[in-house]
C-alpha cells in the first residue's frame, strides 16, 4: 500500500507535526469492507432460502445450516469487529497525539485477524461448529482470537500510556473498556461455557451473546460515534460529564442482562427478575449517550445534507434509541411471552448490529479513508446512494421481522394453530425481507466499491 | 455428578471475571473522581479531539 504523505508533504508539515502512518487501519479498513461485500452475499442467499428451502439443493457446504453462522460470525468478527479495530487503529494516536505504538504489531494483527476469518470461512462451510450461538468457531480459532486480541489490546494500551495529553477523551474511556470486557466476556462465552452442562451451559452462553453487543460491540461503536460525530461536524460534544455517565452506567448495568433471553425458561425466577431489573436500568447509559450526542448537533443538522458520515452517524444514534428501547421493553415478561424466539428478535438483532454499530463503522470508514489514502473519496454520489439503499433496505427488513415476529407470536400463544401453518403463514414476510436484503447488500457493494475505488484509485485522482 | 461435568468449576469461572470486573470497575470509577472527570475541568478533554492538527495535509 502507498505511504499516507509523500516526502515532500512530510517536509512541508508543520514542525512538531505528528505524521501517522495509518499502515495497519488501512489493512483493517480494506479487509473488512472486502468480507462486508463477501458476507453479504451469504446474507442474501440465506434470505433467499427463506422463500425458497430448496434453492441450491442439498449439497451439505451450502446449507442453511453452515451459512447461517458463516453469515454471523463473518459479519461480526470479519466486517464489523475488524472495521471497528481498524478505525480504533487510526483514533487512538489521534487522540493521543501520538504515533500507533507499533505498527509492526498492529501489522501482525491484521495478518491474524484475516488468517482467522478465513479459518472460519473453511471451518464453518466444513460444519465443524462448536453448536454455541456466536461461540461456533472452533477451540483452535478461538485460541487465535485471544492472541489476536492481546495484540491489539496491548498496541492500544501503550499508545495511550504513551498520551500527550494527560485527561482522556471518552472515545479512549469505551475503547479501553471494550478491551477489557471482550476479554472476559470471549473466554467466559467461547472457553467455559464449553465446561458448563444443562441450564448453566445455557445461561453463560447468552451472557455472553448479549454481552458479545453490549460489552464489545456497544463500547466500540460508542467510541466511534463520540469521535466521529463531533469531528465531522466540527463541533464540541455537549458534555463529556454526561458521557462519563454513559460509559460508568454501562459498566455497571450491562454485565447482567443476558438471562433475559431464557425468561420463561427453566432457570430460576429471581435470576429472570434480575436481569428484567437491570435490563430496565439499560435505558439510562442510553438516554445519557442519545441526549448527548443530539444536544452535541443542536444547530448542527442542517450539515447532514452535505456529510454523508453524518448521515450515518445520526441515523445510527437513532437506531441505537430505539433498539435500546425495544431491548428492555421485550425483556418484560408480558412482552416476552409473545416474541421471544419470533423473527422479531432477529429484527432487533439487525437494527443493533447493522442500523446501529455497522453505520457507525460505515460513517468512520467513509471519513478516514479518504484523509488517511490522501484522496477525494472517489464518489460522493455512490456514497450517498449506498446511505439511501442501506436505510430503506434496512428500515423494511426490520418493521418486516417486527410486524411478522409479533404475529408469529399470537399464532404460536394459540395452540390450535399447528406450527406448520405459522411457518407458511410467514412467506409474503419472508419475500419483503428478501427484497430489503437486495437493497442493503445493494449499499453495501456501492460502499465498498466506493471505499475500495478512493484507496486503490489512482494517486491523480486525489483531490488538491 | 459424573467425573467429566465441569459444570460448577466453569461457573465459578465466569463468576470469577464477574468479581474480577467489577472491582475492577470500581477502582477505576474511583480514580475518574481523582483524575478530575467529574470536577470544573471535566469538560476540557473535548476540545482535545480538535487539536490534532493536521492542516498541513490536502483535505479531501
Amino acid at each position: 500500500m502507498q505511504p499516507q504523505f509523500s516526502k515532500a508533504e512530510a517536509a512541508n508539515a508543520p514542525e512538531g507535526a505528528i505524521l501517522h502512518d495509518d499502515a495497519t487501519a488501512k489493512w483493517f479498513l480494506v479487509s473488512s469492507v472486502a468480507y462486508f461485500f463477501i458476507v453479504g452475499i451469504i446474507a442474501v442467499i440465506i434470505a433467499a432460502k427463506f422463500v425458497w428451502p430448496d434453492l441450491m439443493g442439498t449439497m451439505s457446504w451450502l446449507t442453511y445450516g453452515r451459512l447461517r453462522p458463516l453469515h454471523v460470525n463473518g459479519m461480526l468478527f470479519g466486517w464489523l469487529l475488524a472495521a471497528d479495530m481498524g478505525l480504533a487503529y487510526y483514533v487512538i494516536p489521534r487522540l493521543c497525539g501520538v504515533k500507533l505504538w507499533s505498527e509492526k504489531l498492529g501489522l501482525a494483527t491484521a495478518a491474524l485477524w484475516n488468517v482467522i476469518i478465513l479459518g472460519a470461512v473453511v471451518t464453518l462451510l466444513a460444519g465443524v461448529n462448536q453448536g454455541w450461538e456466536y461461540a461456533e468457531l472452533p477451540w483452535y480459532l478461538d485460541v487465535l482470537v485471544v492472541v489476536a486480541w492481546i495484540m491489539f489490546g496491548i498496541n492500544i494500551f501503550m499508545t495511550v500510556a504513551n498520551r500527550k495529553y494527560q485527561a482522556m477523551y471518552v472515545t479512549i474511556w469505551y475503547t479501553m473498556g471494550c478491551i477489557l470486557w471482550t476479554a472476559f466476556v470471549y473466554l467466559t462465552g467461547n472457553f467455559a461455557t464449553l465446561f458448563a452442562t444443562g441450564t448453566n451451559q445455557a445461561n453463560l452462553n447468552w451472557m455472553y451473546v448479549h454481552n458479545a453487543v453490549g460489552l464489545i460491540f456497544t463500547p466500540i461503536g460508542l467510541a466511534i460515534a463520540y469521535y466521529f460525530i463531533p469531528r465531522a461536524s466540527n463541533t464540541p460534544l455537549h458534555s463529556h460529564k454526561l458521557s462519563m455517565v454513559g460509559f460508568w452506567s454501562l459498566a455497571f448495568v450491562y454485565v447482567w442482562t443476558g438471562a433475559h433471553h431464557m425468561l420463561h425458561g427453566p432457570i430460576s425466577q429471581w435470576l429472570q427478575t434480575i436481569s428484567i431489573a437491570f435490563s430496565l436500568m439499560l435505558l439510562i447509559p442510553v438516554w445519557a449517550v442519545v441526549y448527548n450526542l443530539f444536544a452535541t448537533m443542536k444547530g448542527q443538522w442542517h450539515q447532514l445534507r452535505e456529510s454523508v458520515p453524518l448521515k450515518f452517524l445520526m441515523s445510527g444514534v437513532v437506531f441505537y434509541l430505539l433498539t435500546c428501547f425495544q431491548g428492555p421493553m421485550h425483556s418484560l415478561r408480558t412482552v416476552n411471552a409473545i416474541v421471544s424466539k419470533t423473527d422479531w428478535i432477529p429484527g432487533h438483532a439487525h437494527m443493533a448490529v447493522l442500523g446501529c454499530f455497522s453505520f457507525f463503522a460505515i460513517a468512520g470508514t467513509y471519513y478516514a479513508v479518504p484523509r488517511i489514502w490522501n484522496k477525494a473519496l472517489h464518489s460522493d454520489s455512490l456514497a450517498n446512494w449506498s446511505y439511501w439503499m442501506l436505510m430503506i433496505g434496512g428500515l423494511g427488513f426490520f418493521t418486516t421481522l417486527w410486524l411478522g415476529g409479533f404475529w408469529q407470536g399470537w399464532q404460536w400463544n394459540n395452540v390450535s394453530i399447528p406450527f406448520i401453518d405459522t411457518v407458511i403463514a410467514l412467506k409474503p414476510i419472508w419475500i419483503v425481507r428478501f427484497v430489503s436484503g437486495l437493497m442493503m447488500f445493494t449499499g453495501i457493494v456501492l460502499f465498498a466499491y466506493n471505499i475500495l475505488a478512493t484507496a486503490l484509485g489512482n494517486p491523480e485522482e486525489a483531490a488538491v | 455428578m459424573p467425573a467429566t461435568d465441569y459444570t460448577y468449576p466453569s461457573v465459578y469461572f465466569a463468576y470469577l471475571f464477574f468479581t474480577l470486573s467489577f472491582l475492577l470497575a470500581i477502582y477505576f470509577f474511583i480514580r475518574s473522581r481523582k483524575d478530575g472527570y467529574w470536577g470544573d475541568q471535566a469538560e476540557d478533554a473535548k476540545y482535545q479531539i480538535f487539536e490534532e492538527d493536521e492542516s498541513h495535509r490536502r483535505t479531501p
